[in-house]
């Protein structure tokens, strides 16, 4: 395979990765919540572009027909007309991800509640079970987006020639992961992240300055929820076809999960770094999973060999490596950085 | 199969693997996120015996039982037990045991291919429904479930109730630096628990398929059930475990099938949303679980 083809696919999920590692960083490495279900504001943003956009193009258009069938539709006319007319896809495109975010923080919001006062064990069990049954709903549902069948969604690009399409989504991909990292960058150094870092090393002291513990945590794991479900929703752009069966745990929370523990928490530089480490060695996985099966001449699919890989790579790093690629670093605040220029 | 069978069947396996789940969580403090695939490897094993050796799954519950123990031995010593030594946090140990259950998933998941290769027979899917015969009038696995939950009870009795060890292992679950004061090994309990907890999801895992399909990816679909059924009971309980076990697992089975009737068959896939809303309502409601409920001052204002 070209080696265009890898660096462009490394790059596309670089970016994808970035924006779901950080999200997941900004609520485990800097608040010390597990969130253990990730995966689901993954496939939020999904269902905002595959189960969302789409209704309203197919309300808008005034298509009938089952709603698979619409979409196939909706998908032709809209693509029709974005083909003339950039402005419009454009304009779709930023709808679709105003409307994941805000879907996001309140589905975030929503699902740590049951579980916002209790102890972290409790908290990553209860945060699983919640994505792992949103995962099967939408996948046994065709009404959702599409469940096993999957859905059509209209190609925003559409007035993009196909073979520059891939570097144009790489583009915005990029885009989008330079706007989370920089804002994660400065919300660490406001009140808000400083507090997250409080209540990840000691609870009871945040508590008894007077902080409800509970509060924080809702507000963290929405706006990392709003975060994570712009991923969901530029995937879903990208393949123009949402699968529920591709927002799985492995996929969304595991492997986030790996990157921040391989970069190192709470350090957004280093769990950059982290994703690309993983990313690398995914994506050429995945291309040569073939050649490999061949070599090496297994009577099983690569894909087994790749979590085996994965999963081993994720406790010896939690062994030997707990800090990560790049130690964490103390926040410089500005006052910091002026007593340290006077010296 | 009737639909209460059906339902008792099922309740008697996810009390094996919720008992599995809290026992490890009592002496280690770490919820084991790889207990569904304990159990999707004691199907394995069964599946292996079965096709290699012609021998009936019933008949392999003893080694299910051992060789599930010996995974339960495994994940504590190779996973767990360094990590704890290193005095990582309880995140750290989830995360693991999380990375366990993705490399079962990767072995199961090849062992199932090279399996299915060598026997020419299915493997990656399973199901062993043809295997079981009537008794009495009744699915034979309705018998052989419920045996197994008596002969497990009276044997976790006779154990921690009427042996020195059991005395030691009571004391290291509910103070283990007291315990350690006192003499007694808790590195021992602790393996002991593993054990224990591996082999009841082994034999566990050995009598699911007679009841439900069986892939590589089975363990993350009943892991919902599973810890369902633990808070339900209040995760540090193995008596909690038994309750939450059987309520979670009959209501999953029992009030999907109603709402089936009502809303027609498709919503018989939804089953694991049942137990979710319980175990939403018990942590909204009672969190610590119905063991933590003071039940004698209860029945006391009552009489």
């Amino acid at each position: 395979m070209a080696w265009e083809h890898i660096l462009t696919e490394i790059l596309l999920w670089f970016g994808l990765y970035s924006i779901v590692a950080i999200s997941l960083n900004i609520e485990y490495g800097y608040a010390g919540i597990p969130n253990f279900g990730r995966a689901l504001a993954v496939l939020i943003g999904a269902i905002a572009v595959g189960g969302i956009t789409n209704r309203i193009l197919i309300a808008i258009f005034n298509v009938t027909g089952s709603f698979a069938v619409a979409s196939g539709i909706v998908k032709t006319t809209v693509n029709e007309i974005v083909a003339n007319n950039p402005i419009f896809g454009i304009s779709l495109m930023l709808i679709s991800l105003v409307i994941a975010g805000i879907l996001g923080v309140i589905v975030g919001a929503i699902f740590i509640l049951p579980s916002a006062k209790l102890s972290e064990d409790y908290l990553a069990i209860t945060l699983l079970a919640i994505s792992e049954v949103a995962f099967m709903v939408s996948y046994y549902n065709p009404e959702i987006i599409g469940g096993y069948y999957g859905v059509s969604t209209p190609d925003f690009f559409a007035f993009v020639s196909g073979e520059y399409r891939v570097f144009v989504f790489m583009g915005v991909i990029l885009f989008v992961a330079l706007i989370v990292y920089l804002f994660a960058e400065r919300l660490l150094n406001t009140p808000y992240g400083r507090i997250l870092k409080a209540m990840r090393e000691n609870e009871d002291v945040v508590k008894s300055y007077g902080r409800d513990i509970m509060f924080l945590r809702i507000k963290t794991v929405a706006i990392g929820s709003g975060i994570a479900s712009l991923a969901g929703a530029l995937y879903s752009m990208f393949t123009a076809n949402v699968i529920a069966s591709s927002f799985s745990r492995v996929e969304w929370t595991f492997y986030p999960f790996l990157m921040i523990l391989l970069g190192g928490l709470g350090n957004n530089r280093g769990v950059l770094m982290g994703v690309l480490a993983f990313v690398v060695a995914k994506v050429l996985l995945t291309t040569y999973k073939y050649e490999i099966s061949a070599a090496l001449n297994l009577p099983f699919e690569a894909v087994w060999l790749e979590y085996i890989l994965f999963g081993v790579v994720a406790i010896l790093i939690l062994y030997y490596k707990p800090e990560g690629l790049i130690k964490e670093k103390p926040i410089v605040t500005k006052p910091i950085r002026e007593r340290k220029s006077f010296k | 199969m009737t639909v209460v069978e059906g339902a008792i069947i099922y309740a008697n396996l996810v009390v094996l693997l919720a008992m599995g789940l809290t026992l490890t969580y009592i002496t280690t403090a770490v919820p084991n996120f790889a207990q569904g695939s304990f159990a999707v490897f004691g199907s394995y094993v069964a599946l292996t015996l079965l096709r290699l050796f012609k021998i009936h799954p019933y008949h392999s519950i003893p080694v299910c039982f051992i060789f599930g123990g010996l995974l339960g031995v495994l994940t504590y010593v190779t996973i767990l037990r360094p990590l704890i030594k290193k005095e990582a946090s309880i995140v750290t140990l989830m995360i693991a045991t999380l990375a366990w259950d993705l490399i079962l998933l990767g072995v199961m998941g090849a062992y199932s291919g090279y399996l299915s290769h060598v026997t020419k027979k299915p493997a990656i899917k399973y199901i062993f429904t043809p295997y079981d015969f009537t008794l009495l009038g009744f699915p034979a696995i309705l018998f052989v479930s419920s045996l197994t939950i008596l002969l497990t009870l009276l044997g976790l009795f006779i154990l921690l109730y009427k042996t020195k060890f059991g005395v030691a292992l009571r004391a290291s679950m509910e103070n283990p630096d007291l315990a350690e004061i006192m003499g007694i090994n808790v590195e021992h309990t602790r393996l002991f628990s593993w054990f224990l907890s591996g082999s009841l999801s082994g034999m566990a895992g050995c009598l699911l398929p007679f009841k439900q399909e069986i892939v590589p990816g089975t363990g993350a679909i009943i892991i919902v059930t599973i810890f369902a059924a633990s808070i339900v009971g209040g995760l540090s309980s193995v008596v909690g475990a038994l309750l939450g076990g059987y309520i979670v697992g009959i209501s999953e089975s029992l009030i999907t099938y109603e709402l089936s009737l009502i809303f027609g068959a498709e919503v018989l896939v939804y089953s694991k949303v049942v137990s979710l809303i319980i175990l939403v309502v018990t942590l909204l409601i009672i969190p610590k679980g119905l063991v933590s409920l003071r039940w004698r001052k209860w029945l006391g204002s009552i009489s």
